[in-house]
């Protein structure tokens, strides 16, 4: 009997708790509706749906902290909430589909990273949020680190890991080449690097991690030929010695320590590859379109100010481009079409 | 010498009135953060990472260090009073800490896992201390193949707490496995066993699981034994009331811990340098280790010398961890990578140059450790008689209580219904489970290790192309490969040994 009691009085307790959690998508009323301008008149969330410490994380803080200490939102706080349930996607899920009115206050950080695993795994599609700014674009480098430990088949080969000319000449004769990386963005340009030299992944093969320090830890050790990576990631390593740029995966070459790298264009009879990692921020698509205005401007403030140059696109390395609203729809939309082609989803 | 010059160096920031202030407050909150199932070193780190972005970044780093340090030993509290390992690298703790507990020694259970904690961190940052960027550097010579081999190694204590019946013991090692599997497949990212549900292409978070299989199972369980316990309580209400003094563990017992601590502090800290792995991988290994070596009592049913491997490990873990986090940029732990953020807030360049830009940084990161260790240790002891009062409190009034406390741990893993919800799911499962014989413990250690397991060999097999080659190509390999044969093999050959005589009963 006491057995039967505990059972039906967890069970009751999970019904309790599953039709909390059901309700909890929306909190408070909001009041703007169809009025021309937007003035933010309460606390704003910002969701992020990578952990707090990331790199999203920190873009999402960085500018809400501009955002306050610039007086860009009406003296009001802005609350940066991690939502990680899902890999992302629950969180992400909540702000497409959240209700009019609140839907003013949340903004949420958005980045080609997220964009490819919610087309890839969901249903959600760029066109159920609304798309405010892109803030920042990074792109891509080829490393590698030839004094590591040989372990790889190409480097045991005696392959020249400054030469990825040399790589692909030997991948095509038969030695075994292995190329690490981050997710997301990452396995994109691998693809693109992969079709664009005629090569097939038995023959160069890609190593997933789960961060891009992860896959330079591989590269270290000797575990990967060469490694993907932005620029920030790895500039440390570049300027100790330890890391070597092989290959720009641009349209033009870097300046500074990594200009030695050449294009893929310059190695060899090929077009360049680039594919652009951009950090957006996006909406409900039920938000007002006064507020969209608003934020997209506040965004736009943002980007002109000098802590945003100073402390997060330089300490970062990454390339100020700020789109408006209009602008970054258009570009995110082209976007994801031609990343739902090349992976063929409909 | 250098180091030890750049150490003192290293004190002079460390020993600074705010330093020494924020590190006491970092010890007092790991403390608390660790013995609170379910909020962890990374939960704790994550959650007073911002209020640290206006500090200077090495009393920042200082405060979050001695959090995540003292972590390591709140985290026993629970798992040796409760059974609920109050984070994962104390679930080892709780096998043999709880049992201890039981038997009527609580006070010296939870001294021996203090006084391990204290002697295995020590020895970590010792060994931090003298090869400070060497250390790193042999974090990196161990790729996917060694790791395999290293995480198989962990694996095999799985074994010891299969209990009587090995079919369910496999059946629930499995069952563990198949659950860590949902979510996305890390190297392809195709989604499995997600039945179209937006949360569980995540997964299954590992906290609230664990809270859920060995917290709320735990509840469940005192539910139904609520009455015999205010019987018995009627009968005998002199017990539990024990000073520090009492808890003193005997010369006796201080001999039995100290060969295990030694041992789990060496083997632990070298755990924590390697990549990805840290302090959980660092416990299940010392406590793997101390099976194959000689127990007054059996493992798993209240040894000191499992409490003592155990806690030694993790603690030299968790300062293992910090060596390629400060010479390479490289995070070995889900915390260190919180870290990692933390030291890109503050304006620094996490990386190979960090010793040589940052110096006063690093050294007074690396002192600062010596100071919480020591702080840690000094309250951990002061609250043993306020933490044992716990046992004598009524099961009536412990059964809100830890519900309480298993809702807050699971909602705050991801602020969300969710983990609530997998919490209570996992622990009517847990309690069933238990109910009929199969042992939790067996399922949590493979859910743990499992991907981890999955990960390193399909890499290592991506980069041999499938060869098996990849695991015995080099001397380090083979030695790894020797350790692991010899520990699968050693029972099997004492098996035989007596025929199959014995029937030696391991209750988990």
């Amino acid at each position: 009997m006491k057995k039967l009691m505990a059972l039906t009085l967890a069970a009751l307790m999970l019904l309790a708790l599953a039709a909390c959690g059901g309700k909890s998508g929306s909190d408070g009323s909001g009041n703007s509706g169809g009025s021309d301008t937007f003035t933010p008149s309460k606390t704003v969330t910002w969701t992020c749906t990578s952990s707090a410490g990331g790199g999203s994380d920190i873009f999402s803080r960085k500018i809400s902290e501009i955002m306050t200490n610039e007086g860009l939102v009406n003296g009001q706080t802005i609350v940066v909430s991690n939502e990680t349930d899902g890999a992302g996607e629950v969180g992400r899920n909540k702000i497409a589909t959240m209700k009019a009115g609140d839907a003013d206050y949340n903004l949420l950080t958005f980045n080609s990273g997220d964009l490819m695993p919610m087309v890839q795994n969901t249903k959600n599609r760029a066109a159920n949020f609304r798309i405010l700014a892109i803030m920042a674009v990074d792109k891509q480098l080829l490393f590698s680190c030839p004094a590591s430990d040989s372990k790889t088949d190409y480097a045991k080969a005696g392959g020249d890991q400054t030469d990825f000319a040399a790589a692909i000449e030997a991948a095509k004769n038969g030695t075994f080449v292995v190329i690490g990386g981050s997710k997301g963005d990452d396995i994109t340009t691998y693809n693109k690097l992969l079709a664009e030299v005629g090569l097939t992944d038995a023959q160069m093969s890609y190593i997933t991690y789960d961060s891009t320090s992860d896959a330079i830890t591989a590269a270290l050790g000797g575990n990967v030929d060469f490694v993907i990576s932005k620029p920030a990631a790895a500039s440390q390593y570049v300027e100790s010695g330890d890391l070597n740029p092989v290959l720009a995966l641009s349209t033009e070459r870097y300046s500074g320590n990594l200009a030695d790298a050449p294009t893929l264009s310059e190695i060899g009879d090929y077009e360049n590859v680039e594919v652009p990692v951009w950090r957006g921020v996006a909406a409900p698509a039920s938000m007002s379109d006064a507020a969209v205005a608003f934020w997209s401007d506040a965004l736009g403030k943002v980007s002109g100010t000098d802590a945003w140059h100073k402390e997060y696109l330089e300490t970062n390395q990454l390339l100020d481009q700020y789109m408006d609203t209009a602008a970054a729809t258009t570009y995110v939309t082209d976007y994801e079409a031609d990343y739902m082609a090349e992976n063929g989803i409909s | 010498m250098e180091n030890f010059a750049s150490l003192l160096a290293g004190f002079q920031v460390a020993l600074a009135p705010e330093n020494i202030g924020v590190c006491l407050l970092g010890a007092v909150l790991g403390l608390v953060v660790g013995a609170m199932p379910g909020i962890g070193s990374l939960a704790g780190c994550a959650l007073l990472l911002p209020l640290t972005y206006k500090f200077n970044p090495t009393t920042a780093i200082i405060m979050l260090g001695a959090l995540y340090y003292a972590n390591m030993y709140g985290g026993s509290f629970s798992a040796i009073l409760l059974n609920i390992p109050g984070d994962s690298p104390a679930i080892t703790t709780a096998l043999d800490g709880y049992p201890m507990a039981r038997k009527g020694r609580p006070g010296q259970a939870l001294m021996t896992a203090n006084l391990a904690s204290f002697i295995g961190g020590t020895i970590g940052i010792l060994i931090l201390t003298l090869t400070a960027s060497g250390l790193a550097t042999i974090g990196l010579m161990f790729g996917y193949a060694e790791m395999t081999i290293i995480l198989l190694i962990a694996m095999t204590s799985i074994s010891w707490l299969i209990g009587e019946n090995p079919i369910k013991g496999i059946v629930i090692t499995m069952l563990g496995i198949l659950v860590a599997s949902i979510g996305m497949d890390t190297l392809s990212g195709a989604p499995r066993y997600e039945f179209g549900n937006m949360y569980l292409l995540g997964g299954i978070p590992f906290t609230p699981f664990i809270i859920g299989c060995v917290g709320f199972a735990q509840v469940i369980k005192l539910i139904n034994e609520r009455e015999a316990d205010e019987e018995k309580r009627a009968s005998d209400d002199s017990k539990q009331k024990l000073s520090i003094k009492e808890s003193m563990p005997t010369g006796h017992d201080l001999r039995r811990m100290l060969p295990p601590t030694l041992r789990s502090g060496f083997v632990g800290t070298f755990v924590g340098v390697l990549p990805g792995s840290g302090a959980t991988t660092g416990s299940m290994v010392g406590y793997a280790m101390q099976k194959k070596f000689k127990s007054e009592e059996p493992m798993g049913t209240g040894a000191i010398e499992g409490i003592a491997a155990s806690e030694a490990a993790n603690n030299a873990a968790a300062a293992g961890a910090f060596a390629p986090l400060l010479a390479l940029g490289i995070p070995g732990s889900g915390t260190g990578a919180v870290l990692l953020g933390g030291l890109m807030m503050w304006g620094l360049n996490p990386g190979p140059l960090l010793f040589d830009t940052n110096p006063d940084f690093c050294w007074g990161l690396i002192s600062s450790m010596y100071v919480a260790n020591i702080f840690t240790l000094l309250v951990a002891i002061l609250v043993i008689p306020f933490l044992i009062k716990i046992l004598s409190v009524p099961v009536k009034y412990m059964i809100p209580i830890i519900t309480c406390v298993c809702i807050v741990g699971a909602y705050s893993t991801s602020n969300s219904m969710y983990g609530v919800i997998v919490m209570f799911v996992s622990g009517i499962v847990g309690y069933l489970l238990d109910k009929n014989g199969f042992p939790t413990a067996p399922m949590l250690l493979a859910f743990v290790l499992a991907p981890m397991l999955e990960e390193n060999m399909r890499k290592a097999f991506i980069a041999s192309r499938g060869s098996l080659n990849i695991f015995a190509d080099s001397p380090l390999k083979l030695v790894l490969l020797a350790v692991f044969l010899v520990l699968i093999l050693t029972p099997t050959v004492k098996a035989v040994r007596k025929k199959l005589g014995a029937k030696n009963k391991t209750p988990v």
